[in-house]
């Protein structure tokens, strides 16, 4: 109980990744249901209107919970991270006012037309309905990566007389590099997640030999969605986002390799355990010069080492932050090879008959929602210890006024509520899932 | 700048206090007002289409505090640490409510969900009323600009104060019944049958109990901060709220009276915004208020963010806010036009 900072992180750490479980889906599907209205649209093909609105359903369910998990998000800058919302409020406050103002009134306008108003609407205005739900949630996406990009990447600000930051230039704050990667990188990973569950919930039906055209459908849309969401996840994003954080982060990037010395022909590590108390890298395979070339373009280039940083700047969980790196790099490899492998299977003219890969494709789903968790453990864990990176401190930024012990009460009340409405959630997609894209109609 | 943004701010928190107030006036009513079953399916259709949208309002109300003033964010956020994080715990109860309890046609289920939404909406309405009488009352700010409070200490509105006290306890109590009857008139508009005619008598009463509590109110405010008075007097914006709330007060009792029931609802967003609005105009220009000794207080003018910041802000603000309105409008035309034809099919 010590560190009153170690409470505010767990806390913010916790419900911010419980909360991103349900915008990651919301986001990935939305796309897909504006998609099927555009094409049930123009070709009259009831098929797609069923999918759009079994997908809506389960679409509305995922954006209520993302709302009332988001709420709490909001508010903790102000009752955990006072110290945080003093300094930066003046820079960061423009775009989380923005997402209200721009992206949840957006979407949270149309949600509810999108899901009970298919009949009062008709076809066109309901299609446009999707669009609005699609683009809010995508927007309010952008302003949260513009936010975090500040703080990896600070941008447009300048620093008042009372040592706070005020924007400087709005241009440069909105359009930060950093904000675009990231931006590009986070929404084709949530489309992963989205299209894996499209294509899990077709591999079931396909399985269990029930709603045969509809599973049909999810497993064909599904699985060529993620097939390029799955490459344009690793390339160009992420390959862009890891350049990123070579140029302005090189500490967290060496702490995301576990590379502890310095020096030229620098490997990829594929496996290994970082040793931070002996500084050094156990039992690792590795290939020589693939990460000097990944950062910086050619084989010999120099990549720095802790060795090359003051130890207080060192990112404070090198272990986590190494492995969620590779958990994520490797999950999302695996995701390509699983998705060409279904497709090589349509080719074939296999993809509903083969029950091993349809097996797969149904038990996958799971794994984006962990290689998205990674993503983002690595991305705000290689930030340490800074909380706007290398201009203000994270245990600066706490609210002194709140005791560990309330932040633990906070926490553990947090954990019971979010077990529970965890379960509800399970419990509904399940029934949905299993009453099938029929019981929909209504 | 500042000052437009105070105001901006006001505007932000009464929209949600209307909006919001006929989600949390209903969903506190529903369990008296609909029996269970289809009774109360017509309660929630009533609300549940828009009720993030309503939230929304929230969500962008703190948007704009963070933007515009940031240091009365981390100030009272973190001062208010306990009663926030209930507050967020019953809007995560009450939309869960709202959301799922119409997933299954079950009426165990439904009757779950139908009290978590009740009490969910109650405890809302307390303790946004709680935090309205702190916002008059003050807070005990520290020479650093922070406080911490607890949820109650000795009752008393001055010193070392709790969250509740018998103002805040009584400004809590006021704003229960002021929901419910806004709820109440918003459910005679829009529910029909059983439920139009129960909503009815509660609103018939619970507006008798607005109009008893609104002078008991506005005599302790006067004994908590008699200098809110004083001031209130010469700020021409303070009249118009209160015409405000008179011509809102009218409209709600002949509205009910010769059963337009539309105009009473909109007579009641009037008052709680004229309410509100009085109150706006009275703490001005002073966010948060100090009750200790020696306390500064955080105002419009030292709590603002940079002129720039601001600046830019006041571009893209009421560009956001036409739009907002126009995907509400748009919605709602939706809705209206389709409705009419349905129901001229079913004649």
């Amino acid at each position: 109980m010590e560190d009153p900072a170690f409470w505010h992180r767990l806390q913010f750490a916790f419900t911010i990744t419980y909360h991103y479980l349900f915008p990651q889906l919301t986001m990935g599907l939305a796309p897909l249901i504006v998609a099927w209205k555009w094409r049930g649209l123009k070709t009259g093909n009831p098929q797609y209107n069923d999918a759009a609105r079994f997908w809506a359903r389960i679409l509305g369910l995922t954006y209520a919970l993302g709302v009332v998990t988001g709420v709490p998000m909001e508010f903790q800058f102000g009752t955990n991270w006072a110290g945080f919302s003093r300094y930066a409020g003046g820079v960061i406050g423009q775009t989380l006012a923005m997402e209200g103002m721009f992206a949840f009134f957006l979407e949270s306008a149309f949600i509810g037309a999108l899901i009970y108003g298919e009949k009062k609407l008709g076809p066109r205005n309901h299609f446009l309905a999707s669009i609005g739900v699609a683009v809010g949630s995508w927007l309010s996406g952008y302003f949260i990566l513009t936010t975090n990009a500040f703080m990896q990447y600070p941008a447009g600000f300048a620093v008042g007389d009372d040592g706070a930051l005020r924007l400087e230039n709005v241009r440069a704050y909105l359009l930060n590099p950093w904000a675009w990667i990231q931006f590009a990188h986070n929404q084709v990973a949530a489309l992963v997640t989205g299209s894996f569950v499209v294509a899990a919930v077709g591999a079931f039906y396909t399985l269990r030999g029930v709603h045969r055209e509809q599973g049909g459908l999810y497993l064909r849309w599904g699985t060529t969605v993620a097939l390029v969401a799955s490459l344009l996840v690793a390339f160009p994003t992420g390959d862009q986002q890891a350049k990123m954080v070579a140029r302005h982060q090189e500490v967290s990037l060496a702490a995301m390799e576990g590379r502890f010395e310095s020096g030229p022909m620098a490997p990829i590590t594929l496996i290994g355990q970082p040793n931070v108390a002996e500084k050094r890298l156990d039992n690792p395979i590795k290939l020589p010069g693939v990460l000097s070339f990944l950062a910086y373009g050619t084989f010999h280039s120099n990549v720095r080492g802790l060795d090359a940083f003051p130890q207080d700047v060192w990112p404070t969980d090198i272990p986590l932050l190494y492995y969620s790196f590779h958990v994520m790099a490797g999950l999302g490899s695996l995701f390509g090879l699983l998705m060409g492998l279904a497709f090589l299977q349509r080719l074939r003219g296999r993809l509903e008959t083969s029950r091993p890969l349809l097996w797969a494709l149904m038990l996958a789903f799971p794994f984006p929602y962990i290689a998205n968790t990674a993503g983002w453990l690595t991305a705000e864990l290689g930030r340490q210890p800074w909380l706007v990176f290398g201009l203000f401190r994270t245990e600066n930024g706490i609210s002194t006024v709140v005791s560990p012990g309330t932040t633990l009460f906070t926490l553990i009340g947090f954990a019971g509520l979010y077990l529970v409405m965890g379960l509800v959630y399970l419990y509904l997609i399940g029934r949905e899932i299993s009453q099938g894209p029929e019981a929909a109609h209504g | 700048m500042a000052d437009l943004w105070y105001a901006i701010l006001c505007v932000m928190l009464v929209g949600f206090a209307v909006l919001d107030g006929f989600t949390i006036g209903a969903g506190a009513l529903h369990l008296l007002a609909a029996r269970p079953g289809a009774e109360r399916r017509e309660v929630v259709a009533a609300i549940g289409p828009l009720w993030s949208w309503h939230e929304v309002w929230l969500i962008a109300a703190g948007g704009v505090l963070f933007v515009a003033f940031p240091k009365v964010l981390a100030a009272s956020f973190a001062g208010y640490y306990l009663a926030l994080m209930m507050l967020l715990w019953c809007l995560i109860l009450r939309g869960m409510a709202l959301e799922v309890g119409g997933h299954v046609d079950d009426p165990m289920w439904r009757t779950f969900w139908d009290a978590v939404l009740g009490l969910s909406s109650v405890v809302l309405a307390i303790l946004l009323g709680a935090a309205l009488g702190n916002v008059v009352r003050g807070v005990p700010l520290g020479p650093d600009g922070s406080f911490s409070m607890a949820l109650f200490s000795n009752f008393r509105t001055t010193g070392n104060v709790g969250l509740l006290d018998w103002y805040t306890l009584s400004t809590a109590v006021f704003t229960l019944v002021a929901l419910s009857a806004h709820g109440a008139t918003y459910l005679a508009y829009r529910a029909t049958g059983a439920v139009h005619e129960r909503s009815v008598t509660f609103a018939r009463a619970l507006w008798a109990g607005v109009g008893a509590l609104l002078p008991v109110i506005t005599i302790e405010s006067w004994v908590v901060r008699p200098d809110l008075f004083i001031g209130m007097a010469g700020r021409p914006l303070a009249w118009v709220a209160i015409l405000l709330v008179i011509g809102g007060t009218a409209a709600v009792f002949t509205g009910i009276r010769t059963g337009a029931f539309g105009r009473a609802t909109a007579g009641s967003a009037a008052f709680l915004a004229g309410l509100l609005g009085a109150a706006a105009v009275s703490v001005y220009p002073v966010l948060l208020y100090p009750t200790l000794p020696g306390g500064e207080a955080l105002t419009v003018e030292n709590a603002s963010s940079g002129r720039y910041g601001l600046g830019v802000a006041i571009f893209w603000w009421p560009v956001a806010m036409a739009a907002t309105l126009l995907y509400a409008w748009v919605v709602i035309r939706w809705y209206r036009g389709a409705g009419s034809r349905e129901q001229g099919a079913g004649r």
